[in-house]
């Protein structure tokens, strides 16, 4: 049995949005924090991979966030502003 | 425009305490910051008919139903063996139904509009609003305020409103955990029947531990909808140190495992999310369900019952939103004094007693060695007791042998069973 494995591009390509290019919801307000952090635990435990690490620090893009949160509490630094996309816009869910 | 009631947050909480108000004669407000209602909500697959019956007995008429859950599976699941149990209903029981949250969602808004409140889409709340006393007297979205008699905050999980106004603290990690779903839409809805043993519209509810979260706790899940099957694995945040894949390929490597991959063949992906989810249950509640001018209710005061087989989110979230409009309904005033009833109703209704019940539960589920032990220990012991070679074991002898091999200690395993069998 093969089947074929969906990269998380293709999983969240499968998803409506209406991302708002003009402001990213969350950001890494302190940096250096990320470079001191060890384990990077957002790399982890983001469900839409939005945090990539790149040497010792973190690429967020919010493009694709799903709004979980969980960046938020997991991050044992304190290192992310989080709010929720402006009214209405962001992931929409139609069919979970 | 000053409204009796506004409510933050269209989920099932929001909704239900929307529904009861307006059909009492409140002038009722609902602000949600997605698109439609439930556009920004996602959960399991399955709720619970039996308090709904009591607390929104509406349901039987018209709410949509995909399938009624006539078949709950419990799997331990490793690299290459599963051991499941099943529990089969013949009778055309409706005990519970699965759904798209979206779907159900979207039906009891509609509920609502009839009852003659308002749904105000695509607002985000940014803060609740005080007076000098500390009464809560409306909301705020961007420099817009809006005054209501009663406030009630049913915004779910993330509670940001609840930390700004300094009632409950940042969510720890060892409150919640994170599930990763996706929604697989199968061509013709027979071929998932068939696959899965199932009548027409008959329902499939199952929930397996071990290999979908790479031993830790929590576990996998799959749902069967009408023509699509919800498939998720939930992992608790304060094990992500133990964590050897990231979540977003946790739940691939779970749909890929030689035991679920033919089950999925075939179908397409239709969505895929996350969301966080209690697992703390009160453990995560605020000091107060009530304070001037507020109420809490829903997943943002910590009503949801996990057990790690069952999750009960959408009817404690029913039930605690109905006992609030009832609440107010009898409070002379919005004051906290009046406003207690509100507890008094939560703890004379199942939402507190069965809580309570549970509260150990949490420390218990997110023991790792449980959901380790137990799922190596019995399928290897179920393997060497099926597979026989040259010599036939009795029980005893394959779960010595089973000990042996996983280095699981029997003795453990057994006061873990125990601990469950009185705990979950
Ligand atoms: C992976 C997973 C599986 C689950 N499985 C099940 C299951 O099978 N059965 C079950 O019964 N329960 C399940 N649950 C739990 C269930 O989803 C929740 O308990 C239930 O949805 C809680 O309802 P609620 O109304 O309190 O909150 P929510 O459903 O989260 O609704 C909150 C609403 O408030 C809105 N909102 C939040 N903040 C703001 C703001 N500031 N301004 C405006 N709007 C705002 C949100 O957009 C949302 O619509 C599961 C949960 C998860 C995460
Ligand atoms: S967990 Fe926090 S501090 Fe660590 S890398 Fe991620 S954002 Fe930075
Ligand atoms: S909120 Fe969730 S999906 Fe969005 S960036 Fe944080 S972890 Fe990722």
């Amino acid at each position: 049995m093969s089947l074929k494995y969906f990269t998380i591009e293709e999983r969240l390509n499968a998803n409506a949005w209406d991302v708002d290019i003009h402001r990213p919801h969350i950001k890494i307000k302190d940096p250096d924090k990320c470079r001191t952090c060890e384990k990077k635990p957002c790399t982890y435990m983001c469900p839409a991979k939005c945090y990539v690490q790149q040497g010792d620090y973190i690429v967020l893009s919010t493009e694709a966030c799903v709004e979980c949160g969980t960046c938020r509490v997991v991050c044992p630094h304190g290192a992310i502003e989080w709010n929720y996309p402006r009214s209405g816009m962001g992931i929409w869910y139609r069919f979970t | 425009m000053k409204f009796d009631v506004a409510i933050v947050g269209a989920g099932p909480a929001g909704l239900a305490a929307a529904y009861r108000l307006a059909s009492s004669g409140f002038k009722v407000v609902v602000l949600e910051r997605g698109r439609e209602p439930g556009a920004k909500e996602l959960y399991g697959g399955r709720i619970y008919a039996y308090w709904l019956d009591k607390y929104l007995p509406e349901f039987r008429k018209d709410a949509p139903v995909d399938r009624w859950v006539r078949k709950e599976r419990v799997s331990f699941l490793t690299e290459d063996k599963a051991l499941t149990v099943e529990l089969a209903i013949t009778q055309k029981e409706k005990t519970s139904f699965v759904v798209p949250l979206v779907s159900f969602v979207s039906w009891l808004s509609k509920l609502v509009q009839g009852a003659g409140a308002k749904i105000v889409t695509e607002v985000t709340v940014d803060a609740l609003v005080k007076d000098e006393k500390g009464k809560i007297t409306g909301v705020r979205s961007g420099s817009d305020v809006l005054q209501a008699e009663y406030v009630i905050d049913a915004e779910g999980v993330n509670r940001l409103l609840l930390e700004r106004a300094g009632i409950v603290k940042k969510l720890e990690p060892e409150l919640v955990a994170v599930g990763v779903k996706e929604v697989l839409k199968f061509e013709n809805k027979k071929v998932l029947e068939e696959r899965l043993g199932l009548d027409e519209d008959e329902g499939l509810a199952w929930a397996l531990a071990g290999y979908p979260t790479e031993y830790l706790p929590g576990g996998g899940f799959i749902y069967t909808y009408k023509d699509s099957l919800a498939l998720g694995v939930v992992v608790y945040l304060k094990n992500w140190e133990k964590l050897k894949t990231p979540v977003y390929d946790l739940i691939e490597k779970f749909r890929l495992h030689p035991y679920i991959a033919p089950l999925v063949k075939g179908a397409t992906l239709q969505e895929y999310g996350g969301h966080m989810t209690p697992v703390a249950g009160i453990n995560m509640s605020p000091p107060r369900y009530y304070y001037d001018g507020l109420l809490i209710v829903g997943d943002a005061a910590g009503f949801l019952l996990h057990t790690g087989v069952l999750i009960r989110g959408v009817d404690f979230a029913i039930a605690s939103g109905v006992l609030a409009a009832e609440a107010i309904k009898e409070a002379r005033s919005p004051s906290a004094e009046d406003l207690a009833i509100y507890e008094k109703k939560l703890r004379e209704s199942f939402v507190l007693q069965q809580l309570e019940k549970f509260r150990s539960a949490d420390r218990l589920l997110g023991d790792e060695s449980l959901f380790r032990d137990l799922t190596l220990l019995s399928t290897e012991a179920a393997y060497r007791y099926f597979n026989i070679d040259h010599n036939q074991r009795t029980m005893f002898e394959a779960v010595r042998e089973a000990s042996k091999k996983t280095r699981v200690s029997v003795l453990k395993t057994m006061i873990n069973m125990i601990r469950m069998l009185r705990s979950l």
